[in-house]
């Protein structure tokens, strides 16, 4: 029923566009699954969501609501291409150092707000807000000095990458990179990660964080860790969508991939294989989207406005459920709720 | 200009003061919100959704619409998120980051629609600037303090209002109650979810109408993007006052100081580049931030279950 809702909000929002509806649904099938180049296109807007998502999962899990993916995604990218337009080095050295610089440089911006989170209790939503803004700036200042392009060109951008440096194509005639791979490596990871005792101790620790710190998860270690790996996987998505798509670094790298990222975990249900699931459901959206731009009058914004519905209705949906059933506290999407509420109180 | 000419600090200060109007409305909205016990994580979606209601209703009723228009767009999504959180049983975290999204995505979508080319910025009639006779001629104290527009007035007038609300009056306390201890407030007969419902929808309110404090305040266009975080800054901002209205007016001018700077850095400050001075607005309130974290000054239910 909560997805009648959005249907009919969507419907009457590509009315209000002028466009027939049936049409732009069209054009959103077409644009997502048209052909074997939009099928791609899905495919690597959806890998970095679910890299992001899939990297601040135990965060969320834990209880600890880091909201900077967007920031980290773009210092990744920007330290992944300084190091990359610096080192020389075959294919495969290049890839390995860019997307352990990507990961560092990712680890490096979620340093900072985990330190305070640990040891100051800075409340982490909002140190990680503000540096994301901090984040853009920074960016923009790179590439208008030492990152700056050779060529001259009025745009802000870095130098192109060498092409040694570029993820291969898996597929002819398509932007179907190599960094999808990188997915399912994760997401197996993750899988495994969520069935151990450390993945239990994380997950106990939103709940109860005195038992896990009694079984050995400290509170700064908790919140350390996972928003670290957050971090480093927001980076690797930084590097990949510059090794991956552009070869060049634009101001516009994040393009809010970062807060998606988020959102996707949280459709997900913090639980690895709903997130692909969602990351797939999402990118679909956004290049189907796009598709529907061109052929009808209606904005590639709606993609944002259907992604902010369906987080509403699912949160609505999981109370729902839980109000019926008392019993059901401890279902698997129950964790992150009392967890996040703990989180909130500064 | 330069920095050592007291007319560049009268232009810096006077921008503070315009600039952190959208904020005080914005932070008195939250922080009513989060007295009452819930925190409102959509407020840059709602200011969004504000700034832009304010243009449309100001290029079609003047200034007068502009506003109301704000205020309704923001009293709506307020009603939304409290209808949802109180009502729904949703966790109030993911809600906020739902409205984020929905705030500045929707307001994306009807403002190509209104402008499909997206490029021509519409200007719109401003909410009319007040010089205070007498006082607005004095020397730096008059372009600083006294010549602004009825907004920033206005913000100031809410400011005490709601102090005196909040510290003196059985509304008031009765709000301060349900934050801090709903279970007991109940039990002396508050309905703690009216009064949730009625703080969150208020709160809503005054985020939309800072919305507009940025677009018919002194813009006088909109264009995706042009609250910039300030609805987060606003947060920080509550939690720097420590929930109290005078000391989000002295986050809000913080915040605002440094904005104002930074516009003013392009034409000046050889070698440092301009990048470096937008982001101090947002470094200099996480500086802030991280002082004023010591000691727990807020509403002690904030952000727990309702009900």
């Amino acid at each position: 029923m909560a997805l009648g809702f959005v249907l009919v909000i969507v419907v009457a929002l590509i009315w209000l566009a002028g466009a027939n509806p049936l049409h732009a649904f069209s054009g959103l099938i077409q644009g997502t699954l048209g052909d074997s180049y939009v099928i791609a296109e899905t495919l690597v807007t959806a890998a970095p969501l679910a890299i992001v998502a899939l990297g601040v999962m135990p965060a969320l899990r834990a209880g600890v609501f880091t909201i900077g993916s967007e920031g980290q995604l773009v210092i990744g990218a920007m330290v992944s291409t300084a190091v990359t337009l610096s080192f020389p080095g075959s294919g495969p050295e290049k890839l390995a150092i860019g997307i352990l610089a990507g990961m560092a440089g990712g680890m490096l911006w979620a340093l900072l707000p985990a330190l305070l989170r640990a040891y100051l209790h800075v409340n982490e939503i909002l140190s990680t807000l503000l540096l994301n803004y901090i984040a853009g700036h920074l960016l923009l200042m790179m590439l208008n000095g030492p990152l700056k392009a050779n060529a001259q060109i009025a745009t802000p951008r870095s130098d192109p990458w060498p092409a040694e440096a570029h993820l291969p194509y898996l597929l002819d005639g398509t932007r179907l990179h190599a960094g999808v791979l990188l997915v399912l490596a994760l997401l197996v990871a993750a899988m495994i990660w969520t069935r151990t005792a450390s993945g239990l101790r994380y997950r106990l620790h939103a709940s109860h964080p005195e038992l896990s710190s009694r079984l050995g998860l400290s509170e700064p270690r908790a919140v350390i860790t996972t928003m670290l790996v957050a971090g480093a996987a927001a980076g690797a998505a930084g590097w990949m969508q510059v090794s991956g798509l552009t070869h060049t670094l634009y101001p516009s790298v994040g393009g809010g991939l970062g807060f998606t990222g988020i959102l996707v975990a949280l459709l997900g249900g913090l639980n690895p294989v709903g997130i692909v699931a969602a990351a797939l459901v999402l990118g679909a959206l956004d290049t189907g989207a796009q598709g529907m731009q061109i052929g009808t009058s209606v904005p590639a914004s709606i993609a944002e406005v259907i992604q902010g519905l369906l987080l509403l209705a699912v949160a609505l949906v999981v109370a729902g459920r839980s109000l019926k059933s008392p019993g059901s506290k401890q279902s698997p999407a129950k964790p992150e709720q009392a967890a996040q509420m703990k989180e909130a109180t500064p | 200009m330069n920095w050592h000419d007291l007319l560049f600090w009268e232009v810096v200060l006077a921008g503070a003061v315009r600039l952190a109007t959208p904020l005080i409305f914005a932070a008195l909205g939250e922080m009513l919100t989060e007295r009452s016990g819930l925190i409102n994580l959509g407020i840059n979606g709602i200011m969004t959704a504000g700034a832009f209601a304010a243009v449309v209703g100001s290029s079609m009723f003047g200034w007068t619409g502009g506003l109301l228009a704000a205020a309704i767009v923001g009293g709506l999504y307020g009603l939304l998120i409290a209808l949802s959180v109180i009502k729904g049983g949703a966790n109030q975290i993911i809600v906020g980051i739902a409205i984020a999204f929905v705030g500045t995505g929707l307001t994306d979508y009807l403002f190509k629609i209104w402008q499909p080319s997206g490029q021509s910025a519409m200007f719109v009639p401003l909410v009319p600037t007040l010089k205070i006779p007498g006082l607005a001629d004095l020397p730096f104290f008059g372009p600083v303090l006294f010549s602004h527009t009825l907004l920033t007035y206005a913000a100031l007038v809410l400011l005490a209002g709601v102090s005196f609300y909040m510290a003196r009056t059985r509304g008031g306390l009765r709000l301060r109650a349900v934050g801090d201890d709903p279970g007991g407030a109940s039990l002396q007969g508050i309905r703690a979810d009216r009064i949730r419902m009625a703080a969150v929808i208020v709160g809503g309110v005054l985020m939309g109408i800072g919305g507009a404090a940025i677009t018919i305040g002194f813009l006088g266009s909109f264009t995706s993007g042009v609250v910039a975080g300030r609805g987060y800054v606003a947060l920080a901002v509550v939690i720097i006052g420590r929930w109290t209205p005078a000391g989000a007016l002295v986050g809000a001018l913080l915040f605002a100081f440094f904005d104002s700077l930074s516009l003013r850095s392009e034409s000046g400050f050889a070698g440092v580049p301009t990048e470096l001075f937008y982001m101090l607005p947002y470094a200099a309130t996480l500086f802030v931030l991280v002082l004023s974290a010591r000691g727990k000054a807020g509403p002690r239910a904030l952000g727990r279950e309702p009900g």
